[in-house]
C-alpha cells in the first residue's frame, strides 16, 4: 500500500467516526416492544399502525431472531437495566421468577383488580403460565407477570387423505394405544409412509409425550409425587411409558433417524404426505398452511393407554408478553397489552398467523383444524403450571434412557432404574 | 516396487484429498444450485436419484430462476443490511489492523516494563469464548452510552479481533531482519516512521491474514449485533438473513438465495487475499 492510500484511509476513518457511528436514536415518547415472533412479525406491525391511528401512542415492534440469541439479549438488557417498555420472556419459568426477583417486571394483580373483566376474558391456563401462586415452589412474590397473546397445545395428528387411500374411516382417529400402532402400521404397510413422525432430535417433545402417557397411565399426584421424590421411577407405570416407545419401534411405525430429527424436519415429512401420524403443537397450523396449503389433517388427543386416569395434554399459553417495571411509559405499555388482547385483535391475530387466541371468548374466524385443538383446553397441563417441577439433570437422564429403549439397546425396566438411580442420587445430594 | 509404492501413495492421498474438497464445497455449489430453484422444484425428488441422471435431474435447477434473489434482496430488506456489513466489516478490520499493528510491533521492538505480561494476557483472552463476554461487554457499552450506536459495535468487534491479530503481527515483526530498522534510523526515522516506513509495509503478508480472518469473524457475526442493536436498521446482514430465514421457514430455495448473497462477498474477499494468505503463513505470521 502506498503511503497516500494510508492517509486516505485514516481520513475516511476519521469522518465515519465523527458524523455517522456514534449517533443512537431513540425515541422518548414511543412504547418499545422487543420479541422473537418472524411469523407474527408483519401483523404486530399493522396492529401498532392501527393503535397510534385509535390512540395516538406510538408502538414499535423490534424483532430479534433466532431466538435463543433474542433470549441473550434480553439477559443483557436486563443485567445492564436497558430493557424496553415491553418484552417477552424465553425460558423456563424459574428465568421468569428471577425477573421477579430483581423487580424487573410489573405484577398485572392491581391492574386485574381494577378491571377485572380483563382477567375474566383470559383461558386460565394461558395466564397461569406467567403467575407465581402464594407460597411457590421458586420463592416469589404472588402474582401474575405475563399478558398472555395466544395459546398452544400438543397433540396427535393424523392425515385424513391418507387416512381415506388406506381405507380407513378419515373421521375416526384412533382413541387408544392399541389402535394407533394398528392404523400406523396399516398406513405404513400399504402405504409406505412413516407411520409416525415427531422432531424426537428436540428431545422436550418426546419427554412432553412421555408425560403425556404417564398422566393417563398414573394420574397426575404420581406423576408429580415422582418429581417430589416419594414415587418411584422404578414403579410398573413409569416402565409401561418406556415400554409404549418400545412398541412404536417394534411395530416399525417410526423411522430411523427420528431420534435426530429437528421437527422442521418432521414438520416438511408431515406435511408433504409423507408421514401418517404426527405429534405437534398448535403452531403448525401456520407451518403447514405455508408448506402445503391443501394438506387434510386434524387434531385428535394422545391414544389412551389406560381408562384409570384422565389424559393430559402439555399446553398454555404460545408466548406472553411482560412490562418493564422501570419503565417510563409503564401505564401506557399495559394500555396497549390491555387492547392487544381484545376481541378484535385477537381476531386478526388468529387470521394472519393462525394461532389459537389467549381469550375465552369463541373467535369468529377460527379454522376447521383450530377449532380442534381448542377442544384440547380441558386437558392442558404443563410443566410452568405444577406446583412442583422435575431437575434438569433427571429430564436429562430420561430422555437419553427413552433414545436408549427406542434404539433398543436396553429394556424399560433398564431404562425406568436408570433414571430413579439419578433421581436418588440427588435427592441426596440436597 | 518404489515406484508403484509412490504412485500407490499419491493415489491414496489424492483421493482423500478430493474427497475433502468434494465434501466442503458441495454443499456450497448444493446451496447455489437451490437458489435458482422454484419451491416445487426444490421439494421434487426423482425415484431414480440414485442414478447420475436423476441425480443431476435433482440437483441442477431446470431453469435459472432468479425470482428468489430478487424477491430475498427486496422483501428481506437485504440491501440495507448489506451496506451495514460493508462498513462494519472494513470499518472493523482496518480498526484492528491499525491497532494490531502497532502493537505488535511494540511487542516486538519496544522495550517497556510488564511488556511479557501484557502480551500474555493478550493471549491469554484468546482463550475466552466470545459469548461469555457478551453480556459484561453489552454493560460496558451501555455505561459509555455506546450501546445501540455503530460506533460501539465497531469498537467491540475491533476488541473481539485485537488478541489474534497482535500475536500474528508480534511475530512477523519478531521474523524481521533488524538491519532494515537500523539502517531507518540512521536516516532518522523516529520508532513510529520506522513502524509506517518499514516494518508495515514490509507485514503486508501479515496484513493479509489478518484482514482475511478478521474480515470473515465480522462480516458473519450477527450475535453481538443483535444485542447491543436496538433499531433494526443498525444490524448487520447475518442477523437480518436470520430474521428473513425465521419469517420463510419452509421456503429454502428463497433461503438459499439469500445465503448466497451473503456469502459471495467474502468468498470474493478470500479469492482477492488468499495469495497474501499462502504468503502470511509461508513467510512465519503463522510459526509461533
Amino acid at each position: 500500500m502506498r503511503r497516500g492510500n494510508y492517509g486516505y484511509f485514516l481520513l475516511v476513518l476519521l469522518i465515519f467516526n465523527l458524523f455517522f457511528l456514534s449517533c443512537s436514536s431513540q425515541n422518548k415518547n414511543q412504547v418499545l416492544i422487543w420479541h422473537w415472533m418472524t411469523d407474527r412479525n408483519q401483523a404486530f406491525q399493522k396492529l401498532a399502525k392501527e393503535y397510534e391511528k385509535e390512540t395516538g401512542v406510538k408502538v414499535r415492534f423490534e424483532i430479534f431472531f433466532p431466538p435463543n440469541v433474542y433470549a441473550q439479549k434480553v439477559q443483557a438488557a436486563a443485567q445492564a437495566g436497558t430493557l424496553p417498555d415491553i418484552f417477552g420472556i424465553l425460558g423456563e419459568k424459574e428465568y421468569l421468577a428471577s425477573f421477579v426477583r430483581r423487580n424487573l417486571v410489573v405484577d398485572f394483580s392491581p391492574y386485574f383488580e381494577e378491571k377485572p373483566a380483563w382477567k375474566e376474558s383470559f383461558i386460565s391456563q394461558a395466564l397461569e403460565v406467567s403467575s407465581f401462586s402464594k407460597d411457590n415452589i421458586y420463592r416469589v412474590k404472588a402474582g401474575i407477570y405475563g399478558i398472555p397473546i395466544d395459546f398452544m397445545n400438543i397433540q396427535f395428528l393424523y392425515n385424513k387423505e391418507l387416512f381415506k387411500k388406506a381405507g380407513l374411516d378419515p373421521n375416526y382417529p384412533p382413541r387408544n394405544f392399541a389402535e394407533f400402532i394398528a392404523q400406523a402400521k396399516l398406513l405404513h404397510q400399504k402405504l409406505g409412509v412413516e407411520g409416525f413422525i415427531c422432531g424426537w432430535g428436540e428431545t422436550w417433545l418426546m419427554y412432553s409425550l412421555a408425560l403425556d402417557f404417564a398422566f393417563n397411565i398414573m394420574g397426575e399426584k404420581k406423576v408429580l409425587d415422582t418429581f417430589r421424590g416419594k414415587y418411584s421411577y422404578n414403579s410398573p407405570g413409569w416402565v409401561k411409558v418406556f415400554s409404549l416407545f418400545r412398541q412404536m419401534k417394534e411395530a416399525g411405525i417410526i423411522p430411523e433417524g427420528i431420534l435426530t430429527m429437528a421437527n422442521k424436519e418432521a414438520e416438511e415429512i408431515f406435511a408433504n404426505q409423507r408421514a401418517a401420524f404426527s405429534f405437534n403443537g398448535s403452531w403448525c397450523v401456520n407451518v403447514y398452511q405455508k408448506l402445503n396449503p391443501q394438506l387434510n389433517y386434524a387434531p385428535c388427543l394422545i391414544p389412551e393407554v389406560s381408562s384409570a386416569y384422565p389424559r393430559k395434554i402439555w399446553g398454555g399459553a404460545g408466548a406472553s408478553f411482560m412490562v418493564n417495571a422501570h419503565s417510563p411509559r409503564k401505564e401506557a405499555a399495559v394500555k396497549f397489552l390491555e387492547w392487544l388482547t381484545q376481541k378484535k385483535q385477537q381476531d386478526f391475530l388468529i387470521r394472519v398467523t393462525n394461532n389459537l387466541p389467549a381469550i375465552k371468548e369463541a373467535p369468529d374466524n377460527l379454522g376447521l383444524v383450530l377449532k380442534e385443538f381448542r377442544k384440547g383446553i380441558d386437558y392442558v397441563t404443563h410443566p410452568n403450571l405444577w406446583p412442583v417441577y422435575e431437575k434438569p439433570k433427571v429430564i436429562e437422564k430420561f430422555t437419553q434412557q427413552l433414545q436408549k429403549v427406542i434404539l433398543g439397546e436396553i429394556t424399560p425396566a433398564e431404562a425406568a432404574a436408570a433414571v430413579e438411580k439419578v433421581k436418588l442420587r440427588i435427592i441426596k445430594k440436597d | 516396487m518404489d515406484k508403484a509404492k509412490k504412485a500407490f501413495l499419491l493415489t491414496l492421498m489424492h483421493t482423500f484429498l478430493i474427497s475433502v474438497a468434494v465434501s466442503c464445497i458441495f454443499p456450497l455449489v448444493w446451496m447455489i444450485m437451490s437458489s435458482f430453484k422454484t419451491y416445487q422444484e426444490f421439494i421434487q425428488i426423482p425415484a431414480d436419484i440414485n442414478t447420475w441422471r436423476g441425480f443431476l435431474h435433482w440437483f441442477l435447477p431446470h431453469k435459472f430462476n432468479l425470482a428468489n434473489y430478487i424477491s430475498a434482496w427486496r422483501d428481506g430488506n437485504l440491501g440495507m443490511y448489506f451496506l451495514n456489513s460493508v462498513i462494519y466489516t472494513f470499518l472493523a478490520v482496518s480498526g484492528i489492523v491499525f491497532v494490531s499493528s502497532l502493537a505488535g510491533f511494540a511487542f516486538s521492538r519496544l522495550e517497556f516494563w510488564g511488556r511479557d505480561f501484557i502480551f500474555h494476557l493478550f493471549l491469554a483472552a484468546m482463550m475466552i469464548p466470545i459469548p461469555a463476554g457478551f453480556v459484561p461487554l453489552f454493560v460496558l457499552l451501555t455505561r459509555i452510552h455506546l450501546v445501540n450506536t455503530r460506533l460501539g459495535y465497531i469498537l467491540a468487534m475491533i476488541n473481539v479481533g485485537l488478541s489474534l491479530s497482535i500475536y500474528l503481527f508480534k511475530t512477523f515483526f519478531d521474523n524481521l531482519p533488524r538491519d532494515l530498522e537500523d539502517a531507518a534510523r540512521i536516516d532518522g526515522c523516529s520508532k513510529l516512521r520506522i513502524w509506517w516506513n518499514v516494518a508495515f509495509p514490509l507485514a503486508a503478508p501479515a496484513t493479509g491474514v489478518v484482514i482475511i480472518f478478521n474480515a470473515l469473524n465480522v462480516w458473519n457475526e450477527f450475535i453481538l449485533a443483535v444485542i447491543i442493536f436496538a433499531d433494526k436498521s443498525k444490524l448487520p446482514l447475518q442477523a437480518g438473513l436470520m430474521e428473513f430465514a425465521g419469517e420463510h421457514i419452509g421456503n429454502e430455495p428463497l433461503i438459499m438465495a439469500g445465503l448466497t448473497i451473503a456469502a459471495l462477498p467474502i468468498i470474493v474477499v478470500y479469492l482477492l487475499m488468499q495469495k497474501h494468505i499462502i504468503k502470511g503463513i509461508t513467510a512465519g505470521a503463522m510459526v509461533g
